[in-house]
């Protein structure tokens, strides 16, 4: 326990050093005061923003895009909040020091893990949070539905993190994680999309190797593709891009903490 | 038999090797015990293994073979690490913690609260000479004054074993004399020291025994006293030139170091020496001084590398 709250209170006092809680509170405190200074304005002949003059369907649908976009834009600059932390801890000098320590190398890494994602964590909860009061403020109308989509985009930014903790024990570099997620990230954005290609490729092997490569990779786009529908109301489309991808982020951080392990610092 | 504080059995370490490149012998079955209450300097020239050993028996490195123990705990097992504590060289502490918050953080990994490292820590910082400096970011720190707080969170967990590598190093010599006091109050409470160190002054000054790695292969290891324990030598100054008798000097002393008016040479026992001031003044040649050289452990160290290399 002492191990942890050390870890913590380390890893919180870092990412207020490298400026990631001010890039947050900075930008959402811009969205909460533009949002406050919206001036009203009319769709289809009702006049936006009092609540009671729109349908309610489209003040929830309306918002819940406007979050989930935030949310996705939120957990975008996460990536980037986060992606140097695991490395600075491993860096030369530092490492050897807190491997000299009576704690084992599985729990050193794992609490550093689990300490990184709970910032990022509170920062993303924290912040958007605070947004959507000002909206839900705004527009006089409070809808617990947006519960569903955090949970959702947290879901994500675990699986993400998954990627870039396993990146950054791998490769000791902040930019080298960044660049392995986006080439992952395209990559199975594109293969969420595969059914387009399928006409062209008939009955051939490209289609069963497309078809595996989506199975076996993590699916970080159509996670998030249940925000909308959870933050409405209605029943999710499909649960297995989150179960697949929670069973591969597990495997992901197995690997570093097998890495991590073995390998001599 | 009584339990050894430090213990490396057969100790190798390979780096590289396959598809990573040349294959690097850093550690070639290495045994030594460091006995409890000791304090033990490791010497030895760039590359020659020192740090591996050290990182190895701290669990930062995993040895190729062989077995490395402190207090018989293998130090593959984390639980050999609750007794010992470490000041690495080229250390990075955390530049932005203050150095109360950095000994919090390490002390935390040791398993203390916040509360009984804030407890120890001012104690601690006085003892270092660093009272005034605990609440200021690290990186405002001198070199020195990193070493010093390094120093400090070395001792936090109140360990038995202490390894230091390069704990002088970058710290002015006031601070060194400071350092030095430090480590001879620990070794007086009974703690042991193991000791890294280029500076093989400090090594002499403190250490109780020496090893001496050169290519990862452990060439000698004895008591400091033992190490120095080389053939007395004199230097003798002289009034005229002493090219007359040099000949003969040389052919009873083949080593001796001749100039026009100094002789050096080393001798077996004193009587020797009369002979030489003897065939001086036969020669009428005065004799100014007679200096006895007292041959360095830096002398020594040099005399066994070189020969470790010739007969490689």
């Amino acid at each position: 326990m002492h191990s942890f709250s050390a870890i913590l209170r380390d890893t919180l006092l870092e990412v207020r050093d490298r400026k990631v809680f001010y890039v947050y509170w900075a930008l959402a405190g811009l969205l909460v005061i533009a949002i406050l200074l919206l001036p009203n304005f009319k769709i289809d002949g009702h006049e936006m923003l009092q609540g009671d003059t729109i349908p309610q369907e489209m003040i929830v649908e309306g918002t819940a895009r406007f979050m989930s976009a935030l949310f996705g834009f939120f957990v975008f600059l996460l990536v980037f909040g986060s992606a140097g932390l695991i490395p600075a801890f491993l860096q030369k000098g530092r490492i050897e020091l807190s491997l000299s320590k009576p704690i084992s190398r599985y729990r050193l890494i794992l609490l550093k893990f689990s300490a990184v994602y709970l910032l990022m964590a509170i920062i993303l909860t924290g912040t958007v949070t605070l947004i959507w009061l000002a909206a839900s403020f705004r527009l006089g109308h409070v809808d617990t539905g947006y519960i569903g989509g955090l949970l959702i985009y947290l879901a994500q930014f675990l699986f993400i993190y998954s990627l870039v903790f396993c990146l950054g024990v791998l490769s000791n570099s902040g930019a080298a994680s960044i660049m392995g997620y986006f080439i992952v990230r395209i990559g199975t954005d594109l293969l969420a999309g595969r059914k387009a290609i399928y006409a062209f490729l008939g009955d051939s092997v490209w289609r069963k190797i497309l078809d595996g490569l989506y199975h076996i990779l993590p699916k970080y786009g159509e996670v998030t593709d249940n925000s909308i529908p959870l933050m409405t109301g209605k029943e999710m489309i499909s649960s297995y891009p989150i179960y697949s991808t929670f069973v591969i982020s597990v495997v992901l951080v197995l690997v570093a903490l097998a890495v991590f392990h073995r390998r001599d610092y | 038999m009584a339990e050894a504080a430090i213990r490396a059995d057969g100790l190798s370490k390979t780096f590289g090797g396959g598809w990573r490149g040349r294959e690097v012998r850093a550690l070639d079955n290495v045994s030594l015990e460091v006995h409890p209450g000791e304090m033990f300097g490791l010497l030895g020239p760039n590359g020659a293994g020192k740090t591996t050993f050290v990182k190895i028996l701290l669990g930062a490195l995993h040895p190729s073979s062989g077995g490395a123990y402190i207090f018989d705990v293998g130090c593959n097992n984390w639980a050999s690490r609750k007794k010992a504590a470490f000041l690495p060289e080229n250390h990075r502490f955390p530049a932005y913690l203050t150095g109360l918050e950095m000994l919090c953080y390490f002390g935390g990994l040791a398993g203390f609260s916040r509360s009984e490292v804030k407890a120890k820590a001012g104690q601690l910082l006085q003892v270092v000479d660093m009272a005034s400096w605990g609440n200021t970011k690290i990186r405002k720190y001198s070199k020195g004054m990193m070493q010093r707080l390094g120093l400090a969170q070395a001792l936090l967990t109140d360990p038995q074993v202490i390894f230091l590598d390069e704990p002088t190093d970058g710290v002015d010599p006031i601070g060194r004399h400071e350092i030095r006091q430090i480590l001879l109050k620990l070794k007086a409470e009974g703690k042991t020291i193991f000791l890294n160190s280029h500076l093989l002054s400090e090594v002499e000054s403190i250490c109780d025994r020496v090893a001496i790695l050169d290519k990862g292969r452990l060439i000698k290891v004895g008591p400091v006293v033992g190490l120095i324990d080389v053939r007395p030598t004199f230097r003798i100054e002289t009034a005229q030139s002493v090219t007359m008798v040099a000949e003969a000097i040389i052919s009873t002393h083949p080593q001796a170091v001749i100039t026009d008016r100094s002789i050096t040479l080393a001798l077996d026992d004193a009587v020797q020496i009369n002979r030489v001031i003897d065939l001086l003044r036969q020669n009428q040649i005065d004799i100014l001084a007679v200096v006895p050289i007292r041959a360095s452990l830096e002398d020594n160290f040099m005399e066994l590398i070189k020969g470790n290399r010739d007969d490689a």
